[in-house]
């Protein structure tokens, strides 16, 4: 078995050597050009509106500097460590990073205000500064992660952390429209969901990679179902019970949803087997029907879905607001900044910046920009699990597989949702939406990714023996052929 | 071992890719579906932002009256929007209101495209570039319409409920048109007084939201006497010598219709003569205008009043109610029960329902020789593209000018005769002839009778018509007859000059 690790470049010990990056210089370069023309459309647009002499100046020099340098230094970071990590992630998400700064230069600054410091910052200036501190954890995570030992060795370690973040938001969580997630500290609040999801895979990773041949082997016969063993059974409907749970205690449905579309696709992931699929949406559809029953929450998201314009100025009107976001785009969009006409001095949707930034983007860069953000966020997907099918072991595959899909159905979810495709819930679209938690979280996911994508990280341990029937399953087959 | 078991991880990880892309596309089909094929009909929505906005961010074109006082502008509120601000309370059942709350009403909503300046019908792109910066401009509407008579029209009223409408004989244009109570617009056109306003007006007494002049149904009473008149002269039933031997009898007695006693009595100083036309104008005679009915046919009664605009809303800048002389759907004729309704419908009563507006148009048609004017309140409308004015229109030929004639006649008389002082006396305007009728007309129970006044004036070329009544203001004579004297004496002698 040490084969694998044959085939691999030996660690380099001690000294770093600088590695060029030229497709990620290539490509930063292209984000760069796209995202100043982007701020000089809206500084355009924004001074005729004003009524200001027309320029050729972006609509925030300044903030736009400091985001492009940010990247900038990310990348030079990577060069002068000499990491092989992948080139497309950084300016995918410098590119998706830098048009939620452009829209929320574009919002009205007072939808959210910080005081720090004796200075009073606006919603640009803030997002400003989670998106730089989300690129410093990329690039921390990407330069730093040299071993996954320390995520392998204590999976169920992480799986009490994660269900500790549930019970601590569950105890002292505050509520915001009706649904129990964020968690606040002095004058910053956070929404630890955002870390669960990054916690629960790593635990998945884990346990899916060590008990993988056990969870293959089907000797529970259920009809035409074929069962691993009712032990093996149990962490799945843990699962099932915790994504239920979500739902009581949070009544944060996205994130129920999303835990576990993701469960469910790293299950199918390691076992291949449909059966399981099969068996998990039937369990899904089984807690939909009783949180339907139970709980007016989501009766409420479920009847708004399905007929929006019913009660367009009550319950429906966020997302009767999206759609009519969606129509004045049309095809090719308003631009920058000439979209979203104000009711009363008020913008038509109250949670623009959280929950509907794509509804925003939308009607400002039309459905050729909506093709396109769909096309960034493919990309993410696509890169990520490349990652992880050329990973070295099951769990490197499994948690590449699983960071990927966490960023993947997330934005599904919430683009989804605007679009009236699925009820809508409350779940950020990733690196867009405004908010610190997210940002962050989603940082770690892709800090994770580079990690596990340089070819210069430590290999894998050695499969313990005993621990499956069957050793790590990706090396042995490489060697076999 | 099974096949299965050996299958690479890598086939799922593309087989969960692949799903992903699918997602993805299906949500870029339903974008597409919203963006593209319901494009135009989401941003159409009454409830769209764009729609509101394009419709708040115009500023609305002003309203002026003859003289080109403002009547409607504008003011910015503390967001920058424009909001509507009116001249005076009087115009209030008239011109509306144009509120961000409660969308529009009267004029302002008649004419909301032209003052909004969405006279065309829009394209979807006209909408969007009316969001593009700098403030769209509506149509301004000028109106025939004097302030001044207006508000002394409101003024006259006082604190009854009634309507006044006066229009120029010659072209049917609306000199002023009052209904009280009236209300306070500006509150309702103010963002910040709005919900509060519009709460109160609708829930005051009275209902200040009615324009009696054009929505108000009221009986008539004596003033059907001169839609009587133009049937019964106007198909020959009748002339001016006509007079009927029963009649004076009938003034003590009460006049025999199947059975049922029309009863009168309200002239004994006529004894037993048998007034011709005029004299029975004069002194207002039921009995008279009964039989003259009865001559004249259920059918001709109708169809004579149905040239005049009974029987459909009459064609105006608002929305008016329409008129009747019955409720229809008698098998008598002209659509009467029978001919004791037929009988009582002749001076006034029965089933007769008028809008002040229709009751105008009637003295106007009498006053302009028989022709009747489409009455008109906007007279032309000025925007970028220049000022188009709105031509008088002949409505419809009603009567030969000597029937015309005859009634003028008779109406002059009822003022300015020693015998029609007694009823119509307040009417008169020193120094100028003027004919009118009174009305009283009784609402049942104990109710005090509506107060009617119809008229015209100068007797000879008269230039203006006027209708009055006044809700529960008593005899013709006590309430509504000086209110049309006065403001017609206001109107020939200062506001026209």
């Amino acid at each position: 078995m040490t084969a694998a690790a044959g085939v691999r470049a030996p660690v380099r010990a001690g000294r770093i050597q600088p590695h060029a990056r030229r497709r990620e210089s290539g490509l930063l370069a292209l984000v760069a050009v796209v995202l100043v023309l982007g701020s000089v459309s809206l500084g355009a647009t924004q001074r005729q509106l004003a009524g200001q002499p027309a320029s050729w100046l972006p609509a925030d020099l300044g903030q736009l500097a400091i985001y492009l340098g940010a990247l900038l230094v990310a990348h030079l970071a990577l060069i002068m460590t000499g990491r092989r990590a992948d080139q497309v992630l950084l300016p995918t998400i410098g590119l998706l990073g830098g048009l939620s700064l452009l829209l929320m230069e574009r919002l009205p600054q007072a939808l959210v205000t910080q005081s720090l410091l004796g200075r009073n910052f606006g919603l640009a200036s803030i997002q400003l500064g989670w998106l730089l501190l989300a690129i410093a954890v990329i690039t921390i995570a990407a330069i730093g992660v040299r071993s996954d030992s320390w995520l392998r060795r204590y999976k169920y370690t992480w799986a009490a952390a994660g269900i500790a973040l549930l019970l601590l938001t569950f105890l002292f969580g505050t509520e915001v429209n009706g649904a129990l997630l964020t968690i606040q500290v002095g004058p910053f609040s956070g929404q630890p969901t955002e870390l669960i999801k990054v916690v629960l895979v790593i635990f998945l990773a884990g346990y899916l990679s060590d008990f993988r041949p056990l969870l293959v082997a089907a000797d529970l016969r259920l009809g035409p179902l074929r069962l691993p063993p009712l032990p093996y059974l149990l962490p799945m409907l843990a699962m099932w019970a915790m994504a239920l749970g979500i739902v009581v205690i949070q009544r944060d449905l996205g994130a129920a949803l999303l835990f576990f579309a993701v469960f469910l696709a790293l299950v199918y992931i390691a076992t291949n087997r449909t059966s399981y699929v099969v068996l998990g949406l039937l369990l899904f559809v089984a807690g939909s029907v009783i949180a339907y029953q139970l709980f007016g929450t989501v009766r409420d998201r479920v009847d708004i879905w399905l007929n929006p314009f019913v009660d367009a100025s009550g319950k429906g009107y966020q997302v009767v607001q999206s759609l009519y976001a969606f129509g004045r785009g049309g095809i090719i969009g308003t631009g920058l900044g000439a979209g979203l006409p104000l009711v009363a001095g008020r913008l038509p949707i109250p949670a623009i910046h959280t929950d509907f930034p794509f509804a925003a983007l939308g009607e400002e860069l039309g459905l050729i920009g909506v093709v396109a953000i769909l096309g960034l966020y493919l990309i993410v997907i696509e890169r990520g699990l490349r990652v992880a099918a050329s990973a070295a072991d099951d769990f490197r595959a499994l948690l590449a597989a699983g960071l990927t899909l966490v960023v993947g159905v997330q934005a599904f979810i919430i683009a989804a949702g605007n679009l009236k495709l699925i009820p809508l819930t409350g779940v950020t679209l990733p690196f867009i939406s405004y908010g610190g938690s997210s940002l962050l979280a989603n940082g770690v996911v892709v800090g994770l990714l580079l990690a596990l994508s340089d070819r210069g990280v430590e290999p894998p341990p050695p499969p313990r023996p005993g621990r499956g029937r069957r050793p790590a399953f990706l090396g042995g087959a490489r060697s076999a052929r | 071992m099974n096949r299965r078991d050996r299958a690479p991880i890598g086939q799922g990880i593309a087989r969960i890719g692949i799903v992903l892309c699918l997602l993805f596309g299906l949500i870029a089909v339903g974008a597409g579906y919203w963006q593209v094929l319901r494009a135009s009909d989401l941003s159409r929505a009454a409830d769209n932002p764009l729609v509101i906005a394009a419709a708040r961010d115009v500023v609305r074109g002003r309203i002026l009256d003859e003289t080109g006082a403002v009547l409607a502008s504008n003011k910015k509120d503390a967001n920058g929007e424009p909001y509507r601000v009116y001249a005076d309370r009087s115009l209030a059942p008239l011109i509306g209101y144009a509120s961000p709350v409660y969308g529009t009403a009267g004029l302002e909503r008649a004419y909301n495209a032209e003052l909004s300046g969405q006279g065309s019908p829009n394209s979807l792109d006209d909408l969007l570039s009316k969001l593009a910066p700098g403030a769209q401009r509506g149509d301004d509407l000028s109106l025939s319409l004097s302030l001044k008579l207006q508000e002394a029209a409101v003024k006259a009223l006082g604190s009854d409920r009634g309507a006044v409408v006066m229009l120029d004989p010659r072209t049917g244009r609306v000199l002023a048109m009052a209904s009280t109570p009236t209300f306070n617009a500006n509150a309702i056109a103010d963002p910040t007084t709005a919900v509060a306003a519009f709460t109160r007006t609708a829930a005051a007494a009275g209902q200040p939201f009615l324009d009696r002049a054009t929505m108000g149904e009221y009986v008539p009473g004596s003033v059907f006497k001169i839609v009587t008149s133009v049937a019964a002269l106007g198909s020959g039933a009748i002339n001016a010598s006509t007079s009927y031997a029963q009649q004076p009898a009938a003034e003590q007695t009460g006049l025999p219709v199947s059975g049922f006693r029309i009863h009168d009595g309200h002239h004994d100083f006529t004894g037993s003569l048998a007034l011709d036309y005029d004299q029975a104008i004069e002194v207002s005679c039921n009995i008279y205008f009964a039989l003259t009915g009865l001559r004249t046919g259920g059918a001709a009664l109708s169809s004579w009043a149905a040239k005049l605009g009974f029987g459909a809303p009459l064609p105006f800048d608002l929305p008016t109610a329409a008129s009747q002389v019955t409720n229809g759907g008698g098998n008598f004729g002209g659509g009467f029960k029978d001919d004791v309704e037929l009988a009582n419908a002749a001076y006034g009563q029965a089933e007769t329902l008028v809008t002040p507006l229709q009751m105008a148009l009637v003295a106007a048609t009498v006053a302009n020789g028989g022709v009747e004017m489409k009455p008109q309140l906007v007279t032309s409308i000025a925007g970028p593209g220049g000022r188009q004015a709105i031509q008088p229109a002949v409505l419809n030929t009603v009567m030969s000018p000597s029937v015309a004639g005859t009634i003028g006649n008779a109406m002059e008389l009822a003022v300015e005769s020693d015998w029609g002082r007694i009823f119509t006396s307040g009417a008169a305007i020193p120094g100028i002839d003027t004919a009118g009728k009174t009305g009283t007309a009784q609402i049942g129970g104990s109710a005090e009778p509506n107060s009617w006044f119809i008229g015209y004036a100068p007797a000879t070329n008269p230039t203006v018509a006027i209708a009055v009544v006044v809700e529960q203001g008593g005899h013709g004579s006590a309430r509504a007859a000086p209110i049309a004297g006065s403001l017609m004496g206001l109107w020939l002698k200062t506001l026209s000059k």
